[in-house]
């Protein structure tokens, strides 16, 4: 044991502690903060797993103190928070917390900041760990980074260390990303720096790797000869309410979501074993997955394996609901799209044949993200017809949201005298067998930041071979001169036919949620 | 006080009193009537006393228990003493409310065995668990009696309070012979040194940063206060603490009559103090380190103490661990 580690740790956790941090929150008066981050700091506090002598500075451009600030968090983490709010631990906790005034482009503002973490540090007695989580607008990122570095914030003081964490969305195409990604490198070493999807932090995203590598009945049968197909759901019962459309309208779906968390998701299913669990192993094989994909390129290939479309006014759940180019923010001639359905191919060993469909929309008939893995049918059923066994293959689905949990569909006979099948389900729900609440995914990820975890994080070469991918979908949507066609389907529908046709041509369906 | 006995106990607070041979069936009709329920469990939690007065409270820690980790519950009260031998059991289940609509429910089986010895026991339990589950036995009585190796040869994970122990010596022998012996492979879990899992995570944060640390070498003794009756847990800490810091500092276990079961640690030195304290309502401990002319403080969960919430919090840390066996001769020791 060296001199300078703490005895009593060693036995206590299954993880390591993170040590003494302070955490700068760029954009700390938006949404995302009162939100997510300061509450799933106060539950890391409730656990008792927040690292010691911990401080949070929330750097912002309005003018507030300390007190109006924490006030203000305390509203936020009355609604917010998991466990709830007690007073004795707010105070406690709200000790820790700071306000920092300065414009995101102003120099002598984050030397001001500079100063604070130091007097933090003198107060500590020793030099503490620097975390800056830019929570602010992807436009801000670049002058928040630079102005970091020109105030020497970006390397770690006394042998501590200073990682940024991004928030999506990290670019908004290839070439945005690797601007992004060359202003990060210039700032903070890869190492040090850890891109956030949520995603990532949800019980039964991490699941999938125990699922599949810990568990003999699954890995064997992971692979062409024995599934015929995966599909992966994100669909969203609402539309662009709370003035979303602002934003979402220069995104769409294929952007806000699938280059980030669909992807993130279609690599833990298909990504190969890692030999071991370092951020870099894990990750080493997603990436392998991202650029196995089959490039999608030009108007024609795009047309026949991507599905776009709008929706139109209809009624969700009984609720009228207006067309997606009548929505709040958007514009009316949008090309847009709030729905997008992939067939994807992975180029590997393992997936060759096997399509991969991915489907996520807004407007649809429920909210729900799940993977479903479909497996082939056995060779031959003596006691069916080919009719008996539509839609009946045995199907394993992975639950992300809501009621987190597995499923696995498997054929039985029906009691009586005939050979009749028929499907039953085999459900496991996180929240049926384990009553205690699962953290939230921030928590999760921000505790995994502070000490230095970064494997539910997406790394450079993740990020910008995804783009890669993307952005041949969005050069023939919007730069070819045949781009494919924007279908459109009603709000509270499950997305336009060609999404079906999509799917039949191949002799498949989707899966009914 | 006079001794309870079964006359005096509300047994039908056990649910639906059923006879042995037809549990299965009696179980399949609790379920066959409502179907807005759905019964969960992922392992089979038994619950094993001698004393009648604990029948009851044990009923609730079920319920409590079951609420957070679905579970087939076996509830055994044995009195080998009593005569003439008779076995009664009572089914019921322990439900909760699930996204509003549904009730996700836990099965619980309870016996009473009058002039019931290890082998009824024994097979009382083989006899009713949830196959391919695993078997966590909380017992509760001597181990020295009822407690043989065929029965915990298949046992996943025992739980022993040893606080409660009136002769800790002789039971710690048991449980190392248990565990020494060929089959002895299950894991132990003692909610006396659950109870100090605040007090050791607090303890850590004391002497989390470096000038601590460096200091820790000065440290010479250790004040441990208790609630009356935990005696066991203060020990088992001052152990962890010794074994950590690799030396042996000067104990003082003060008792109090009232109060959490554990309710101070302070470690001492010169010109170092690390110092978590728990007041009696709070859910929170203050914890304060000094070194030289610097103090520190913070505020930290206490964890749990009822025996309802060490048992729910036990079953949430299921990874097998060996620190706590790597102690017990240590503890043995100190108890002579």
């Amino acid at each position: 044991m060296s001199e300078l580690e703490n005895p009593f740790q060693e036995t206590l956790l299954s993880r390591h502690r993170a040590e003494p941090c302070t955490v700068v929150i760029f954009g700390a008066t938006g949404d995302l903060t009162h939100r997510k981050l300061i509450p799933a700091f106060y539950n890391i506090a409730a656990e008792g797993d927040l690292p010691p002598q911990f401080k949070v500075v929330g750097f912002a451009r309005r003018d507030k103190t300390d007190e109006v600030f924490r006030a203000e968090l305390e509203t936020g983490n009355r609604q917010n928070s998991r466990q709830g709010h007690n007073d004795e631990l707010w105070k406690s906790f709200s000790q820790s917390i700071h306000y920092h005034r300065s414009e995101f482009e102003d120099l002598e503002g984050y030397k001001a900041l500079g100063r604070l973490l130091d007097q933090f540090d003198a107060e500590r007695g020793a030099p503490a760990n620097r975390l800056f989580y830019l929570a602010a607008a992807p436009e801000a990122f670049k002058p928040i980074l630079e102005m970091i570095r020109a105030a020497g914030l970006n390397e770690g003081k006394g042998g501590k260390w200073a990682r940024v964490v991004c928030e999506k969305p990290f670019g908004k195409d290839l070439a945005s990303a690797q601007s992004l990604n060359s202003v990060v490198a210039a700032t903070f070493a890869e190492k040090d720096t850890y891109r956030i999807d949520h995603y990532l932090g949800k019980e039964t995203a991490q699941n999938i790797m125990v699922l599949r590598f810990a568990n003999s009945i699954f890995e064997p049968n992971w692979n062409s000869r024995y599934i015929d197909h995966v599909q992966i759901t994100c669909a969203e019962n609402l539309g662009m309410e709370g003035g979303r459309g602002g934003y979402y309208d220069t995104a769409g779906a294929l952007r806000d979501m699938v280059q980030n968390h669909l992807f993130q998701l279609l690599t833990l299913v298909a990504m190969e074993p890692p030999t071991d669990l370092s951020a870099d192993s894990v990750r080493d094989e997603k990436v392998k997955v991202i650029r196995a994909l089959r490039p999608l390129v030009g108007p024609e290939a795009v047309g026949k394996n991507v599905v776009r479309a709008q929706y139109t006014a209809g009624s969700v759940n009984g609720v009228a609901r207006v067309g997606y180019r009548q929505e709040d923010r958007v514009n009316p001639e949008s090309q847009t799209e709030p729905y997008v359905a992939l067939r994807l191919m992975i180029d590997t060993w393992r997936w060759q044949g096997v399509p991969f469909y991915i489907r996520v929309g807004k407007q649809l008939p429920k909210k729900a993200t799940e993977i479903s893995v479909h497996f082939k049918r056995p060779p031959q059923v003596p006691f069916a017809t080919a009719g008996m066994l539509k839609n009946s293959e045995n199907t394993l689905v992975i639950r992300i949201q809501p009621d987190e949990g597995i499923a696995l569909r498997i054929l039985c006979k029906q009691p009586g005298q005939a050979m009749r099948m028929q499907q039953v389900k085999m459900d496991f729900r996180y929240s049926s067998s384990f009553g205690k609440a699962s953290p939230e995914a921030y928590e999760r990820l921000l505790l995994d930041a502070v000490a230095g975890d970064a494997t539910l994080f997406a790394r450079r070469d993740e990020v910008e071979n995804a783009w890669k991918f993307i952005d041949e979908i969005e050069k023939a949507w919007h730069k070819s001169d045949t781009p494919p066609t924007m279908h459109e389907y009603p709000a509270g529908s499950w997305g336009p036919k060609a999404a079906d046709d999509l799917l039949r041509a191949d002799g498949r369906e989707w899966r009914l949620l | 006080m006079p001794p309870v006995t079964l006359n005096d106990i509300e047994l039908d607070r056990l649910g639906l009193e059923t006879p042995i041979s037809r549990i299965d069936r009696a179980l399949k009709q609790l379920w066959e009537g409502d179907e807005a329920k759905t019964r969960a469990s992922i392992t089979n939690l038994a619950i094993y006393t001698e004393d009648s007065c604990q029948l009851m409270a044990d009923n609730e820690l079920l319920d409590h228990v079951a609420a957070q980790h679905a579970c087939r519950a076996l509830l055994i009260l044995a009195l080998p003493e009593s005569q003439p031998p008779r076995a009664r059991a009572w089914i019921q289940a322990l439900c909760r409310p699930y996204q509003g609509k549904q009730v996700v429910c836990s099965e619980q089986i309870s016996f009473v065995l009058e002039g019931g010895d290890a082998t009824q026991v024994q097979n009382i339990v083989f006899a009713n668990l949830d196959s391919d589950l695993p078997l966590v036995v909380w017992w509760q009585a001597d181990l020295a009696k009822n407690f043989e190796e065929h029965f915990y040869s298949r046992i996943d994970t025992l739980i022993i309070d040893s606080s409660r122990w009136e002769d800790p010596a002789r039971q710690f022998d048991v449980l190392l012979a248990a565990l020494n012996s060929e089959t002895g492979g299950f894991d132990v879990r003692d909610l006396a040194w659950t109870r100090s899992h605040f007090m050791r995570t607090a303890l850590a944060t004391c002497f989390q940063d470096a000038t601590a640390c460096h200091n820790l070498s000065k440290l010479q003794t250790i004040r441990i206060t208790h609630r009356k009756g935990q005696r066991t847990a203060a020990l088992l800490l001052a152990v962890w603490i010794n074994q950590r810091l690799k030396g042996e500092l000067k104990l003082e276990l003060i008792e109090k009559e009232t109060g959490p079961a554990l309710q101070g640690l302070v470690l001492e030195g010169p010109g170092v103090r690390g110092e978590v304290r728990r007041e009696c309502e709070s859910c929170f401990v203050k914890v304060s380190s000094t070194c030289g002319e610097q103090t520190r403080e913070e505020l930290l969960p206490a964890d749990v103490d009822t025996d309802a919430e060490l048992v729910t919090e036990l079953l949430s840390r299921f990874h097998g661990s060996t620190l706590y066996s790597s102690m017990l001769p240590y503890v043995r020791s100190m108890l002579k």
